[in-house]
């Protein structure tokens, strides 16, 4: 049972470059998965295993437990790691591999085989045990690194995308399972990876990470719903939020020649800005038939169309202004096709509006 | 970061390993250094005297050296350049299927395997034997039975045994690399409608560069210190049309005990092999350590 | 690539079209051809080693005579000629010589190699070109002073020296090639093993040891080849106590005289275990020989 406490933690690889993991403050709950999530390069593995003690923390602190651990090795940590590639060890058996960090701590010989056999029967290795890791499948594989997380029962599970190197089914099956299974364990969780999904789907909170600094920290539908910055609200969801530079009008902005009113909120917290970052998700626009009112719709014409079965995605640019595009979510069988003209609406109550410098969310 | 004690902890394994090298091979050669600057013949006891640059002036004057030096260079280049394009062409062949294509490889990287002191021993007698041998019985035909080949080309003798040894070696090199070539490209390749010799040309003489290099190196450290080929097919002979500066030196100091003297030529030839060598380690070091530089 | 990709389809249609035969068959034949030189090249570069073993079992009559006899009353004669005069101690020596300086090479090298690779040290580059560069040094050049030292503490003509001389021998180049293997193991594994609380020696007893051991064995296999065939510091350093084969080959003719036959047997004894090892391990060897280049 532990909590973990990332205080302004950072990593600099080389002396007088921009930091990996730049002061990264965020609180893992006691039995939560927290999912750090964000671009490659941003910064993910690197704050990971600063919390493994595989990368030394230059400034700041990482507390496990509120022990203060930056200067104690990984095998002190009480942590167990899934690695991208699982790190099986290629001349140990299943069995073996899954015993050996219990070994190393000097646990007896039948002790470890229970909990081997535990485990391995959880995750449904049983008849592999005596196999090397070369005679096992990539989802195999990948239960055979997450058992031998799971026999340490460690304070911690650590995971590195550790679903990436498996076919899209088995991603889906298996996120569901390690979910599943660290809702069950309770224990605390700190998962990587650069997809979206799994992290919304998995996630208690999500830390969103882009250039090595925290973007924002929340659970999924806070994070869908009030998205902290510009980055957060492009990189959340899928397709992406439609992010439109707007100019602004009396009450609001101006989209296509229609004026969308803004929130007092936002109206207040924009303040003279002449310019605004609108944000407006596919689902948030209201198709309106081609003839409507031509005052309270947006006028656009179709590029592609991509048909879901239960719903589609209409990808489009503005009648008025070609060189902006949207994305607008329609039903599932829609009769536009490529080169058609569409009107849509936004939905007033749905937009995100941030700041068109910093990106930073007004209201 | 890593602390001090970490840095020793780090550098322990490779002390020993380090200390043994320095010892064997260093400081022979700071001995080396220090005996060219005597007068010293072991058959005269006591005649060791201090005599400066004496030795150096001697290797310089000595027109036996300066052969010496030039077969050394031809020797040893003219034979790892043949090798590597013999080598190659085999390993262009050995890169097609053909039946029994694994034995034919066994059977052509034999003479790397061999002693060098059998082989030599083998070149002499039975293949270049004058009137027995078989090169002799073979040419026969051609009208150049009688051939005296270790007395009228000493030196080409000498290289045909160092060519038939080191040829297996570079074949298998490049035989490597022509297989570590990743067969998409050469499908891509295909697919772009590349001819035979341009895809060779493009893509597979860029890709076998760097195991060119490392042959060429690798048998260029090894033939520079032929002795036993050397040795054994033609004494250095006739006077020194075939002999090279490890067996000169060799005939310097213990045929004729002159410690200072060789001492000085084995100076002259560690900065000779120095200054090739840093163009050499160049080459190895682009292609072996470019990639992950680790200071 | 300049070239569109519609023009060889149709090239290769024409061609289809008039060549009458089709394509896969036509590759196949010049495949049988190339099957065809690559046999009659394996073979001529085989055909000295056959010869040899050849010669060893025939008499000195059917050995020398002008039209080379290719069949006769095989006789093991010539091997039991070798072996009554006194083969056998000088197998020991070249046995004890080989395996033990292979053992020390290991446990010198290994360390040093695992230090330079998985755990790199400061000047990691630096201290593998010290290595790679002691044997760039000519060993002439060193033979004097150590001839001299040899001398002076006692240990020529004993087989000490050669073990230690020949483990500085291939050290530098064994270590060379263990690093390179060495970079090959993930380095996920080593941070799983210390996560799994696993220390050093278990990490590198238990994990690292299994991967890297065929190149491990490889590069002792190098060492044996290099060891076991060495003949310069073994002709100027021992005699009769602590020769090895290629000084009994050297000693063997200077007593004897040449006698094809029984020369050829002798020959074939001291190359026999280097060629079967070779042969058995023909591909860890080309990848220690490249260095890990190369799988
Ligand atoms: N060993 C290293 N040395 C130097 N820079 C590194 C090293 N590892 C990662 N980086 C840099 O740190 C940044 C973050 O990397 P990483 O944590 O691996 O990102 P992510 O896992 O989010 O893809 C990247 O810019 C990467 O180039
Ligand atoms: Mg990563």
């Amino acid at each position: 049972m532990a909590e973990v406490v990332f205080d302004e933690a950072s990593r600099i690889y080389t002396p007088g470059a921009k930091p990996a993991v730049d002061r990264l403050s965020l609180t893992v709950a006691d039995g939560d998965l927290v999912v750090l999530v964000g671009p490659s390069g941003s910064g993910k593995s690197t704050a990971l295993r600063m919390l493994a003690g595989l990368e030394p923390i230059d400034a700041g602190s990482v507390r496990i437990n509120g022990r203060d651990v930056v200067d104690v090795q990984p095998k002190d940590r009480d942590i167990a790691m899934v690695f991208q590639n699982y790190a099986l060890y290629p001349s140990k058996t299943v069995a073996e591999n899954m015993a050996f960090p219990l070994k190393m701590r000097g646990m007896e010989k039948e002790e470890r085989g229970r909990r081997v056999r535990q485990a391995a029967e959880m995750l449904g290795l049983t008849e592999y045990l005596d196999r090397k890791p070369k005679a096992l499948s990539g989802g195999q594989r990948q239960r055979v690194a997450m058992g031998r997380a799971i026999v340490r029962e460690p304070q911690v599970f650590l995971m590195d995308e550790p679903l990436s190197n498996l076919d899209a089914k088995m991603r889906v099956q298996t996120r569901a399972q390690i979910a599943e299974m660290q809702n069950r364990l309770a224990v605390s969780t700190v998962y990587v990876t650069h997809d979206q999904v799994e992290a919304m789907t998995m996630g208690d909170k999500v830390a969103v990470l882009a250039d090595g600094k925290l973007q924002q920290y929340a659970t999924p539908p806070e994070l869908y719903d009030r998205p902290a910055n510009a980055f957060v609200a492009g990189f959340i969801g899928s397709p992406a939020m439609n992010l439109l530079e707007l100019p602004r009008s009396s009450s609001g902005v101006t989209l296509g020649g229609i004026e969308i009113p803004l929130t007092r909120e936002v109206t207040d917290a924009a303040g003279s800005r002449d310019k605004l970052t609108v944000g407006i998700r596919p689902e948030d626009w209201v198709l309106e038939s081609t003839d409507a009112d031509a005052a309270s719709v947006v006028k656009a014409v179709v590029d592609v169309v991509e048909e879901l079965g239960s719903e589609s995605y209409l990808y489009a640019h503005l009648a008025e202004d070609t060189a902006t595009t949207i994305v607008v979510r329609g039903p599932g069988r829609v009769k536009v096709r490529f080169g058609d003209p569409i009107a849509v609406r936004p939905t007033a109550e749905a937009l995100h509006v941030f700041d068109v410098e910093s990106g930073e969310r007004l209201d | 970061m890593i602390d001090r004690a970490e840095g020793w902890r780090r550098r322990a394994p490779l002390l020993p390993a380090l200390v043994f090298t320095i010892i064997v091979t260093q400081i022979p050669f700071i001995l080396t250094l220090f005996y060219s600057l005597q007068s010293w013949n072991l058959v005269r006891p006591g005649s060791q005297e201090f005599v400066w640059f004496a030795n150096y002036v001697d290797v310089f004057t000595d027109s036996q050296f300066r052969q010496v030096a030039i077969n050394t260079v031809v020797m040893t280049l003219g034979s790892v350049l043949i090798a590597v394009v013999l080598g190659l062409l085999l390993a262009l062949l050995l890169n097609r299927q053909f039946v029994g294509r694994g034995v034919v490889r066994t059977l052509l990287i034999t003479p790397f395997l061999i002693t060098p002191v059998a082989a030599a021993l083998l070149w002499r007698t039975v293949l270049l034997d004058p009137t027995l041998g078989l090169v002799n019985f073979v040419l026969s035909p051609f009208g150049a039975s009688g051939t005296e080949w270790i007395s009228q080309f000493p030196l080409a003798s000498v290289m045909a045994a160092l060519v038939w040894q080191w040829t297996p070696f570079m074949m298998l090199l490049l035989l490597a690399g022509l297989q570590s070539q990743p067969s998409d490209q050469l499908e891509a390749a295909r697919v772009d409608g590349a001819s035979a010799w341009s895809v060779f040309r493009e893509l597979t003489l860029p890709h076998l560069r760097r195991f060119i290099e490392l042959g060429v190196v690798l048998g260029t450290i090894y033939l520079v210190n032929t002795f036993d080929t050397v040795y054994m097919m033609t004494q250095g002979g006739p006077g020194v049309a075939s002999a090279n500066l490890p067996f000169y030196i060799y005939q310097r100091a213990f045929l004729g005990f002159d410690i200072g003297q060789s001492a000085a030529m084995g100076v002259v030839v560690v900065i000779i092999t120095l200054i090739a060598a840093s163009f050499a380690l160049r080459l190895l070091f682009r292609s072996f350590s470019g990639e992950e530089e680790l200071t | 690539m300049a070239i569109t990709t519609d023009t060889p389809t149709d090239e290769r249609a024409s061609a289809t079209d008039e060549g009458q035969t089709p394509r896969k068959q036509r590759r196949s034949a010049a495949n049988v051809w190339f099957g065809v030189i690559a046999w009659v090249v394996g073979i001529a570069f085989f055909f000295p080693v056959f010869w040899m073993v050849l010669t060893s079992f025939k008499t000195e009559a059917d050995a020398y005579t002008p039209t080379p006899k290719l069949f006769f009353q095989p006789t093991l004669e010539q091997y039991e000629g070798v072996f009554s005069s006194g083969l056998g101690p000088y197998i020991a020596n070249s046995v004890a010589a080989t395996v033990l300086s292979t053992i020390f090479v290991l446990l010198l090298g290994v360390p040093a190699a695992f230090a330079l690779s998985l755990r790199p040290v400061k000047k990691t580059s630096d201290v593998l070109f010290f290595f790679i560069s002691t044997k760039m040094l000519p060993v002439v050049a060193a033979i004097v002073p150590i001839y001299v030292v040899v001398n002076q503490i006692g240990m020529l003509d004993n087989i000490w020296t050669l073990i230690i001389l020949y483990t500085g021998m291939n050290l530098p180049i064994a270590v060379w090639m263990m690093r390179s293997f060495f970079l090959e193991v993930p380095g996920e594994l080593l941070e799983q093993a210390s996560i799994d609380g696993a220390p050093l020696w278990r990490t590198l007893r238990e994990i690292v040891l299994p991967i890297i051991s065929p190149g491990i064995f490889a590069t002792a296999l190098i060492c044996v080849i290099f060891a076991w065939n060495e003949f310069f510091f073994a002709v100027n350093l021992t005699a009769a106590n602590a020769g090895t084969v290629p000084v009994f080959l050297v000693g063997f003719i200077t007593s004897e005289g040449l006698y094809w036959a029984q020369l050829s047997a002798a020959a074939t004894i001291a190359a026999l275990p280097v060629v079967l090892a070779g042969w058995v391990a023909q591909n860890k060897l080309v990848q220690g020989l490249s260095f890990g280049a190369v799988k």
